[in-house]
């Protein structure tokens, strides 16, 4: 990471404050417009979707139903849920868009989410061992995991994780790599299994139950477009969010340098550890603008369709700093991921000398 | 038709499955809303169906709440919400209109001043218009019209007068037929809201006494005295109702103490939310924990989650730096002021986040 004294440091924060502070002052009428815009296109995808689905026989209905029922399932977890959860509008005060009661349209329960994700991989981005969103405890995407025979098939784990991205997501707090590890017990976990069923078990309901059978003739129709939705969600978030912080240039962080770190070190992993790609507007909004990941991560707070609005500033404030602001097109930084989640499968001496850029991203304490 | 999912325990549960709600008949809200307003779910609309001019600065909104709005009895009082520039505001009033109103036409009215600085009152005042729709809570409160009949006197001061109106409005209709006085301080004989309607009362209600005091028409401003007191015939055995100005009631309260009449004889409300206290020297107050039913003070700008669990309570929370929101929970009453931006809240109902919320005065928080 690039070294700043406490000064510079400082110096950042303030300049980072001051591009939040004008959003803030400016919040209002038209950032409640804009949020419930979306949630009346998602109601209305979601509600066409269902309706449509049951005369999925027509082929054509069958995609267009499949589809606006996957968008809607993408909008209602990216651009709403995340968002809404971060607390991006609690400041609207509308019980319906509150960050501490929302619950969203996937397995994970809001409560689980936000302690993994609000919490621990906000706080913690990047810093190995102690964010478990890098690589999901499942891949290996720095050296800071030795390399094992078994991460040669790692390619496969990831395909896996993405088709059924929302258990992966839902199961996430289990912490199963510490059960394996014994430093955790099943026990503890209980608690938080129960909330899993109890979450899992209503979308498995809703999708893969009570709506096909309430048009029982042609429940098969019915069940294979809610299994395509599901997983036209599926591909698309896991996507998206491998873009965020496993590009090439995304950097990871030890725990020892971020011991006691200040706000302004704060802000200066967030930047460096998180990345971005171009789109245009609906490629943002179906995305939750987390194609404005860096932007995402120092003010997670902010109404996300501000994001693109302050881009340019924060842009200048890290050229002004000498901080790399880490974008590209979509198919350039999904290109680099794939190539990580490759490059890490091999052993270290032979990804040396098939992938070299990734030499760079190791840590270099 | 959609209250069904509300109503119907079995609908209610499949509601919550497939809607991941705990309201699940609001999930088609933002559909609704934009067909027609009253069929909105959350909360229980209430359309705006006429506005009167009371005095120069009072204006009376007549409201004509959703059929599933439970009613209220003379006295008490609601919860409104309005969205102002894209904030929810949730604010308390007396309803001024007796429930006889409510059951002829399914109208209820709210007589509100503008509040000096005040954000709902006065955007209410210049932007509420006959049509619009706006959140209506259910009645609530303890100020109600003695039963059985008994002698009653009333103090009111300004715009305090609005639960006093509903109650007398509803005992001359029920023949109520010992003696009632109403003492009603207001600044200028041109403050006087619903004069008409008070007159008209006096008129027709023999048991009915009304003194008007213009407190700043003379040189001297007159203020509640032991002289108003004495020309209430038989004030010992009299039910006595307080509802103004802080001053006025602690007066009241005061000369009425002094004549013996004991504290559960005289019923007090306030009719206004106290204006918020931009005074950043007065950080620090008495803050009552809900659901924990604890009471804490607290002084300094140390902050609600420090004082929380200081009281040994386990709030949740996250970072502790404002920026995960982990910790935010349901302020229903009080003004805190913002650590981090230095920003007061209002006084009403709303989110805040407990790692970066100083308490600025008395606050109740939902934990």
């Amino acid at each position: 990471m690039k070294r700043m004294n406490e000064a510079q440091l400082k110096e950042l924060e303030q300049d980072l404050d001051t591009i939040r502070d004008q959003v803030i002052a400016d919040l209002g009428e038209r950032d409640a417009r804009y949020i419930r815009s979306i949630v009346r296109l998602h109601r209305s995808l979601e509600i066409g979707g269902r309706v449509l689905m049951p005369f999925g026989f027509i082929p054509p209905v069958f995609i267009a139903a499949t589809t606006a029922l996957g968008i809607s399932k993408i909008i209602e977890n990216m651009e709403i849920g995340h968002n809404v959860m971060h607390g991006q509008y609690d400041w609207m005060n509308d019980p319906s868009l509150h960050s501490q009661t929302y619950e969203w349209d996937t397995v994970c329960t809001g409560d689980s989410w936000r302690r993994t994700h609000n919490y621990e991989h906000h706080t913690y981005t990047n810093i190995i061992g102690k964010d478990r969103d890098y690589g999901y405890a499942l891949l290996r995407l720095s050296d800071d995991d030795k390399w094992k025979p078994a991460h040669s098939l790692q390619f496969i784990n990831y395909v896996l994780l993405s088709v059924f991205f929302q258990w992966g997501v839902g199961l996430h707090e289990l912490e199963s790599e510490r059960i394996r590890r014994r430093e955790i017990s099943v026990r503890e976990k209980i608690p938080f299994l129960k909330d899993f069923f109890r979450k899992g078990g209503r979308q498995a309901f809703k999708d893969y139950v009570f709506f096909p059978l309430i048009t029982f003739p042609v429940a098969p129709v019915v069940l294979a477009g809610n299994v395509g939705a599901n997983l036209i969600r599926n591909l698309w978030s896991s996507t998206v969010i491998f873009c965020g912080h496993f590009t090439q240039d995304a950097e990871t962080f030890t725990e020892e340098e971020c011991e006691g770190e200040s706000k302004g070190h704060w802000y200066l992993r967030q930047l460096t550890g998180s990345s971005n790609f171009t789109g245009g507007k609906w490629m943002h909004v179906m995305s939750g603008h987390l194609s404005y990941q860096v932007e995402h991560h120092i003010f997670p707070d902010l109404p996300a369709h501000r994001y693109p609005e302050i881009s340019e500033q924060v842009q200048a404030v890290c050229k002004k700093h000498g901080i790399p602001y880490n974008t590209g097109t979509f198919a350039r930084q999904y290109s680099t991921v794939l190539k990580r989640i490759l490059g890490y499968s091999l052993p270290d001496r032979l990804r040396n000398r098939m992938l070299p850029e990734f030499n760079s991203t190791a840590t270099q304490s | 038709m959609i209250s069904v999912l509300e109503n119907s325990p079995t609908l209610h549960w499949l509601g919550r499955q497939l809607f991941n709600r705990e309201d699940p008949a609001a999930f088609f809200d933002p559909l609704l809303e934009r067909i027609n307003p009253m069929w909105v779910q959350q909360y229980t609309p209430a359309r705006v169906t006429a506005i009167r001019n009371e005095t120069a600065d009072t204006k009376t909104f007549v409201l004509a709440p959703a059929k599933r709005w439970k009613g209220f009895q003379a006295g008490q009082h609601v919860n409104i919400s309005i969205d102002i520039d894209g904030i929810r505001r949730n604010r308390t009033f007396s309803l001024s209109s007796s429930p006889i109103q409510w059951r002829n036409d399914g109208t209820v009215s709210l007589t509100i001043k503008r509040l000096p600085g005040g954000l709902v009152t006065n955007w209410m005042h210049d932007h509420l218009e006959p049509e619009a729709v706006i959140g209506l809570g259910e009645a609530f409160g303890d100020f109600r019209v003695p039963a059985p009949q008994e002698p009653a006197l009333y103090i009111a001061g300004g715009s305090g007068i609005t639960p006093v109106l509903s109650q007398l409005e509803t005992m001359a209709a029920s023949d109520y037929r010992a003696p009632v006085t109403l003492l009603y301080f207001v600044r200028t004989q041109a403050d006087v809201i619903a004069a008409e309607k008070l007159h008209a009362l006096a008129g027709r209600w023999p048991a009915f006494t009304l003194k008007v005091v213009a407190t700043n028409e003379t040189e001297t401003p007159q203020f509640l005295s032991d002289q108003h007191l004495d020309e209430v015939p038989g004030l010992g055995a009299r039910r006595c109702y307080l509802c103004g100005p802080k001053g006025l009631m602690d007066l009241a309260d005061d000369l009425l103490y002094r004549r013996g009449i004991g504290e559960e004889r005289i019923h007090s409300t306030f009719f206004s939310v106290p204006a918020a206290n931009l005074d950043t020297d007065t950080l620090g107050g008495a803050v009552h924990f809900e659901r924990s039913n604890l009471d804490v003070s607290s002084e300094g700008d140390a902050v609600l989650l420090e004082i929380a669990e200081a009281a040994k309570l386990s709030p949740r929370y996250g970072c502790r730096m404002g920026i995960c929101h982990q910790c935010s929970c349901r302020k229903t009453s009080g003004t805190v002021i913002n650590r981090l931006t230095g920003k007061t809240s209002g006084p009403g109902e709303e989110t805040i986040q407990l790692c970066v919320s100083v308490p600025s005065g008395p606050v109740s928080i939902d934990i």
